[in-house]
């Protein structure tokens, strides 16, 4: 029987690396190349979020790692799969000219170009400072969020076959 | 007495932080005030010391959105002072990246944030489930523009490949050729967008404005001219000074700008086409007839219009530009500093951005300062609030808060260039 190719899968690290924590997302999606499977795209992009609806074209999943506002624990590691939960709107800021990325997966949902499988992991910061770098606990975070990621990208890459035979 | 307030903490789909406070008093409108309190940003004081090839971009932070504008404007005064002409494909290419920023930032501003406006939705969302064609439009061509910029400044969000003499690397023809199809279908896009547009209801409000542009000698401006009024100001962009000036407001964190002899005026794509509508090539003067503009709009409402108007003439420049490009000797002309003064006067999608540096013998800044469109345009503003408001003091709250919401759209403001932007009081007494 032929085997069902892998799904295809994207990895997007959000933030920016010049401001301490928000970093955490470009930092796992940098440990993460030559770590995941070649079929798997990473990218860790400075636009705004609507370009996001045009970069997960064609693909059947898409995992963000951002950063989180301090709430409670920094380093904390929240993780939000969309098919089951919609994303906290508390997180976005209500800018007109940045749409947050929320607004990009409402909106793409809304013109069927979503992808079917999407994954937020969203670590608690502490210091956004400019130029500062990682605190520890979020330095942590990011080694921890970088083996779930591989984790998940191997379930997300199995086929709707093989994830109906799993279950 | 009685007292009636309508308070909207923060208006969305405008850019940055501030508030509008309404005054009506025994069912009169009295004042419209736009109260902003974002914290001033000092870019003019840390360009003080910095190094003239520094200023694109520091500038070009300015703002996401628009950042070609503030490099523009800062090279073309850098260029000025130093007695520096770029001419031939550096010049063209120049106005090519400055289109892909038209076309972005227009179309993000009349799908996704002003459309929903007219068309009763709260947002871009919940108006793609009955206007998906339009959106997916409206992405696409935001996505074109943003190619645009990328490819000429390598990236779409402040941009790094601008430099003053040109930039630091020219394209190939070959890679041209793959952005021109997509201008092609932008083009045919944004002509929909257009025809969209026009359908959409607008309120019969006619304002006479004092309209102030850039107007070239034969180009729809963008880099280059002079700033025009239609009253009687025709002055080179170093006498700006002469004609206007800036004044701190209390409520205002962004100065006021205004015509020393008249006051409010406005700038932006209405007064560009209006005192430009000569230099449209002839299909877009015709697509503006069949969407229902004369030469000449005074209706605020239908801005929506004319941007769309403008990514059609966008798209078309870029596609003229991209079909005679050949490759420059070099990717810059050289820059050789010298102390002096210099003015860059460039149209940024929401109107004319004026730059004045003064540089000491190698280079250094020694003063800058920069008036963005948004600051200029606040005093207008104020009183299309007025004008538009002022009819509507006895409609229930929300009809006058979601009026004055749209009003404040139509300028498509950048607080965060001029500083930032909203919330809504409605006081009565």
């Amino acid at each position: 029987m032929k085997e069902a190719p892998a799904r295809k899968v994207l990895v997007v690290g959000l933030g920016n690396p010049d401001r301490g924590d928000d970093g955490v997302g470009p930092v796992v999606a940098r440990e993460l190349s030559g770590v995941l499977p070649t079929d798997v795209a990473i990218t860790w992009p400075s636009g705004d979020a609507l370009s996001l609806i045009a970069a997960w074209s064609g693909f059947d999943a898409v995992i963000f790692i951002d950063a989180a506002a301090p709430a409670r624990t920094p380093g904390r590691i929240h993780r939000f799969d969309l098919a089951k939960t919609e994303l906290p709107r508390g997180l976005n800021y209500a800018s007109s000219h940045a749409l947050s990325v929320a607004d990009a997966i409402g909106l793409a949902r809304v013109l069927r170009q979503a992808p079917q499988d999407i994954i937020v992991y969203a670590v608690e910061g502490a210091s956004f400072a400019c130029g500062a770098p990682m605190t520890p606990e979020v330095a942590d975070a990011a080694v921890k969020v970088t083996g779930r990621v591989v984790a998940e990208v191997a379930r997300l890459r199995q086929s709707a076959n093989e994830l109906t035979a799993d279950a | 007495m009685a007292t009636r307030t309508i308070r909207v903490d923060y208006l969305a789909r405008v850019e940055g932080e501030g508030a509008l406070d309404l005054q009506i008093s025994d069912g009169r409108l009295v004042a419209a005030r736009l109260s902003i309190f974002e914290p001033p940003r000092f870019f003019e004081a840390f360009l003080r010391g910095r190094g003239y090839m520094e200023t694109p971009d520091i500038v070009a932070r300015i703002c996401g959105i628009c950042p070609i504008a503030y490099q523009m404007s800062a090279v073309h005064a850098i260029e000025n002072a130093f007695g520096v002409t770029v001419g031939g494909q550096l010049r063209a290419l120049r106005r090519l990246i400055y289109c892909g920023e038209w076309i972005e930032s227009h179309a993000l501003h009349v799908v996704m944030l002003h459309a929903p406006d007219f068309l009763g939705y709260p947002d871009a969302i919940a108006m793609a489930r009955d206007h998906g064609d339009a959106v997916r439009s409206g992405l696409a061509l935001k996505k074109t523009g943003n190619d645009l910029l990328r490819l000429l400044g390598g990236r779409e969000i402040h941009p790094v490949n601008v430099r003053p003499g040109g930039f630091y690397r020219v394209p190939q023809r070959s890679e041209l050729e793959p952005i021109a199809e997509r201008l092609k279908m932008a083009r045919d896009q944004a002509v929909g967008l257009v025809r969209w547009v026009a359908t959409f209801p607008f309120p019969d409000l006619e304002r006479d404005y004092e309209f102030v542009a850039l107007r070239h000698a034969n180009e729809y401006p963008l880099n280059e001219g002079r700033i025009v009024s239609n009253r009687d100001i025709d002055i080179d962009i170093a006498d700006y000074e002469s004609e206007f000036e800036e004044r701190h407001v209390a409520h205002s964190t962004a100065l006021h700008s205004l015509l020393k002899r008249r006051g409010a005026y406005l700038v932006g794509p209405l007064a560009r086409y209006a005192l430009n509508f000569d230099r449209l090539p002839a299909g877009v003067r015709a697509l503006a007839a069949e969407a229902g503009l004369a030469a000449v709009c005074n209706n605020p409402f239908r801005s929506i219009i004319v941007r769309a108007i403008e990514i059609v003439y966008a798209c078309e420049e870029a596609l003229r530009l991209i079909a005679a490009y050949e490759l420059a000797d070099a990717a810059s002309v050289p820059v050789e500093p010298r102390a002096g003064v210099g003015f860059g006067c460039t149209e940024a999608p929401r109107g004319i951005c004026w730059h004045r540096y003064a540089f000491d013998a190698d280079g250094t800044i020694l003063t800058a300062r920069i008036v963005p469109p948004t600051a200029q345009n606040q005093p207008s503003i104020e009183a299309d609030l007025m004008a538009v408001a002022a009819p509507l003091v006895l409609e229930p709250d929300d009809v006058i808060r979601d009026r004055c919401e749209q009003s404040i759209r139509n300028y498509d403001p950048c607080i965060s260039c001029s500083t930032h932007f909203l919330k809504l009081s409605v006081h009565r007494t």
